[in-house]
């Protein structure tokens, strides 16, 4: 291939359009302008609330969420979902307490790889057997809540030894919390290695077509298990971030993240439907997440209302983000 | 019968449009577009891609909504805002990509959406619909049994369906209805595409007939005139009769140019090397049998046969994206490994596959990470990307390809077709180490320009020591194309014809051996 002499046609078409339209440069800016829309709003309800003492508070709260949605983002990036984040973060808390006596210093990083496994399984299941993300992380979403209520007798179990999560109840310069650090650390971390490595175009391509990227060879099924076992061992630090604070496994104590965390992911502005999206996006979704969790009492609304305000919160972002020219059949 | 004799001053156009405008984002895709068709004639419609062809053809059937201009339909000025209003005033289109829906019978189809007497009380009542279904069917003199599961039926067969089922807008309307035929010949092979010719006069007994097709063979062919659209504007009608396909080549490119070009210009090669680059033997799958090929090193193979005749298998198969059951296969000499295309990229295949905007590239990645996703290495220093290495080949090949884009940063999606498939192409010889391509109708879609540069592309590439095999979009790319043509029937390579530069075979030897 050393003599291209390729014929150049007279006729050149007309001129392709290069910028993004408005609706995706809005959509590129959504979670920062609905944060900082949140925050004025929130400040004028409650002229107190735009404190550092609150703000530490709200970031700290954020950031089991943010772990677990940065994961999860990785599997919906790939054009799959991870159902399974909430339950398998609650069995993580359930083993943390357990091998804590056993373990002591070495149970942090035990529990984030043995979640991080699970999730692997369930990414070997999704390739291997072909069966759809979404049935087998309801599966595995289903089976983790149960094995963890099986092993804890169903309650929680209380942590004595409260020196092996002390570190994340820190505060760095006494502002930040030390469990948010982790969290942008963590996306940080996930977000370069995607950026400096084939990563991020082997994962864009199989979240945009899962066939074109199989036929230009990528490694599709490696990259969808690696999403998976990521998005587990997340769910794992999560675990360890809510028993820092609660001083205790439950069987339960994460149930109630999943819809938050799916709520942040949209809310990002990362597709559903795959491709598109970041993992910085979701961080910026779980703030905004959390402020609306914490502002509910503070402009008077009962907490009750929560869970239809992240339904309500999922199906407004996603059909505001969905390119709808791009999806003709919908299931 | 031609164009004039239908002519009268008392008679109206069928349909008419005038000065009709349509933006998108950065392209003026249809730009003061004028088009008559007269009432009981085949009108041609021809253009390159990008000419503004399928904008039009959706206009008139209220697919798209145009920023300025006149509709017109029997000397009244109609707004088309949705396919049902198209079907009112009697304008019905026949889809490139077909509509039917695979589990339902043929008559189910023809019927489905207007059902009319074939439901009563929301109940389908079997014997009416399948008498509605077949009174369409004898409209158009075609004997597929209307209960027949529409997923059993031939291409050609279901677009007889569609044409059918399309029909009936008669209903709708008390005037000849306009049928619109959208790139109707692409996927046929050439004794359906007569069979269709057949069908398309026969239509014009009781209708009018816009047939839109890039062979501009087939529009002299079936066609009373031609339109010619050119950057979102008419340039000219002519009518068929007499009419040269260079002088409608040049009204679409704006120059002359020669349709075929890449009949005759093979480089003369020296003897070929003793052993092939690539040998089958045996192979096996789910639609084919005991398929033997080989392919030397710098020669180009076309693989030709009707539907059914499961090429597109075999050339899935040797890059390991279709499943073998038996059969070996041996690249210079090393046995292949056909369990994926992960060990067939690794081999130095590379595969252009037909559906390019669906399996071929990724539309909304940049032209860069298109071209560079198969060859990381070719980006790469180690485990990371380089940016400036990626920039600096992408901008290379963009050159060499004469690739027509904004920014080697631009979604490919935003491109031509013929540029996207040289992305598409460029994939592959990022790395230099290509040692055989794959071809699944690599012009399919693609404008004469284009073309064109994809024929010389090939060629260049069979000249500089890369194995090809091609499934070609016509008999006469094939013959134009291949060094050696393998006929294949029912799953079974049945013949091989020689194909050297001075002694091709016609279509018409290799269609003998194809049924």
């Amino acid at each position: 291939m050393t003599t291209p002499v390729l014929a150049t046609p007279a006729a050149d078409q007309a001129p392709v359009s290069g910028g993004p339209t408005v609706g995706q440069r809005l959509t590129s800016f959504m979670p920062v302008i609905a944060l900082v829309a949140l925050l004025a709003a929130l400040t004028f309800a409650d002229p107190d609330f735009l404190t550092q003492r609150s703000l530490t508070a709200a970031v700290r709260t954020s950031a089991p969420l943010a772990v677990l949605a940065a994961g999860a983002t990785l599997v919906v990036l790939c054009g799959g979902i991870d159902l399974s984040i909430a339950a398998l973060c609650s069995l993580s808390t359930v083993l943390f307490a357990m091998w804590l006596p056993d373990l002591g210093g070495l149970t942090t990083l035990v529990v984030i790889g043995a979640a991080g496994l699970i999730g692997m399984v369930q990414g070997i299941g999704h390739v291997v057997l072909r069966i759809p993300s979404f049935i087998m992380t309801l599966g595995g979403m289903s089976i983790f809540a149960a094995v963890a209520l099986v092993i804890s007798d169903a309650g929680p179990i209380r942590i004595v030894d409260r020196d092996a999560t002390k570190w994340l109840t820190l505060y760095v310069g006494g502002i930040v919390p030390m469990s948010f650090v982790v969290a942008v650390i963590v996306v940080a971390a996930i977000s370069l290695v995607l950026k400096l490595t084939p990563l991020e175009s082997f994962v864009r391509a199989t979240g945009y077509s899962e066939s074109a990227a199989r036929l230009a060879g990528t490694p599709v099924d490696l990259v969808k298990v690696a999403a998976f076992t990521i998005s587990g061992a997340c769910a794992g630090l999560a675990a360890v971030m809510l028993v820092s604070r609660n001083f205790s496994g439950s069987p339960t104590m994460a149930d109630n993240l999943l819809l938050p965390a799916v709520a942040a992911i949209v809310v990002g502005g990362t597709a559903i439907t795959g491709g598109h999206g970041s993992l910085w996006r979701s961080l910026a979704g779980a703030l905004v997440v959390t402020l609306l969790r914490v502002g509910l009492p503070i402009v008077g609304v009962s907490s009750a209302w929560e869970q239809i305000l992240y339904g309500a919160i999922i199906v407004a972002a996603v059909a505001l983000t969905l390119d709808r020219s791009k999806v003709l059949i919908i299931k | 019968m031609t164009a004039q004799t239908q002519v009268n001053a008392l008679e109206v156009n069928a349909l008419e449009v005038r000065g009709l405008v349509k933006h998108y984002p950065g392209v003026k895709a249809l730009d003061g577009v004028d088009l008559v068709v007269r009432q009981h004639e085949v009108l041609g419609l021809a253009g390159e891609n990008g000419a503004g062809k399928s904008t039009l053809l959706k206009a008139l059937v209220g697919l798209v909504r145009p920023d300025a201009g006149e509709i017109w339909v029997r000397g009244e000025k109609v707004r088309l805002r949705s396919v049902v209003e198209a079907a009112d005033h009697g304008i019905g289109m026949v889809f490139q990509e077909q509509s039917l829906v695979p589990n339902l019978t043929a008559a189910e189809n023809i019927v489905l959406g207007s059902e009319g007497p074939g439901v009563r009380r929301g109940i389908y009542r079997w014997d009416t619909m399948r008498k509605l279904a077949q009174a369409q069917l004898d409209k158009i003199g075609s004997h597929i049994d209307p209960l027949a599961r529409t997923d059993t039926l031939t291409f050609a067969e279901r677009q007889m369906v569609e044409i059918a089922k399309v029909l009936r807008i008669e209903e709708r309307t008390s005037h000849p209805p306009v049928i619109i035929l959208d790139e109707p010949t692409s996927v046929l092979e050439s004794k359906e595409i007569e069979t269709l010719f057949t069908q398309v006069r026969r239509l014009r007994e009781f209708a009018s007939v816009v047939f839109v097709s890039h062979r501009l063979d087939e529009v002299l062919d079936v066609c009373d005139r031609v339109s010619v659209l050119r950057g979102g504007q008419s340039v000219g009608e002519v009518p068929t009769a007499g009419a040269a396909p260079a002088e409608l080549h040049r009204m679409m490119i704006g120059s002359t140019g020669s349709d075929d070009h890449y009949h005759g210009n093979l480089a003369e090669r020296s003897d070929e090397p003793a052993r092939p680059r690539l040998v089958v033997r045996g192979l096996s799958g789910a639609t084919f049998r005991d398929v033997d090929l080989d392919v030397h090193a710098g020669e180009i193979v076309g693989i030709v046969g009707v539907h059914g005749s499961g090429r597109e298998d075999v050339c899935r198969a040797l890059f390991g994206a279709e499943p073998t059951l038996a059969g070996e296969v041996t690249l210079d000499g090393d046995k292949l490994d056909l369990s994926g295309t992960r060990a067939a990229c690794a081999a130095g295949i590379g595969y252009v596959p037909a559906e390019r905007k669906i399996e071929g590239m990724v539309g909304p990645m940049s032209v860069a990470d298109n071209m560079t996703l198969t060859k990381q290495k070719s980006r790469c220093s180690g485990p990371l990307v380089v940016p400036q290495k990626q920039a600096t080949l992408v901008d290379k090949w963009i050159e060499r390809l004469s690739i027509r884009t904004p920014h080697r940063g631009t979604a490919i999606q935003r491109l031509s077709g013929g540029n996207q498939q040289k992305v598409v192409l460029a994939r592959w010889l990022v790395a230099g180490d290509i040692r055989l391509l794959l071809l699944d109708h690599p012009t399919r879609g693609l404008d004469i320009g284009a073309r064109s540069e994809v024929y010389s592309l090939m060629r260049e590439l069979a000249n500089s020591g890369v194995a090809a095999v091609l499934l070609a979009d016509s008999l006469e790319e094939a013959i134009g194309m291949s060094d050696r043509i393998i006929v294949m029937s029912d799953g079974r390579a049945t013949r091989e014809v020689a194909c050297p530069a001075g002694g091709k075979p016609t279509p018409l030897d290799l269609v003998k051996e194809m049924v």
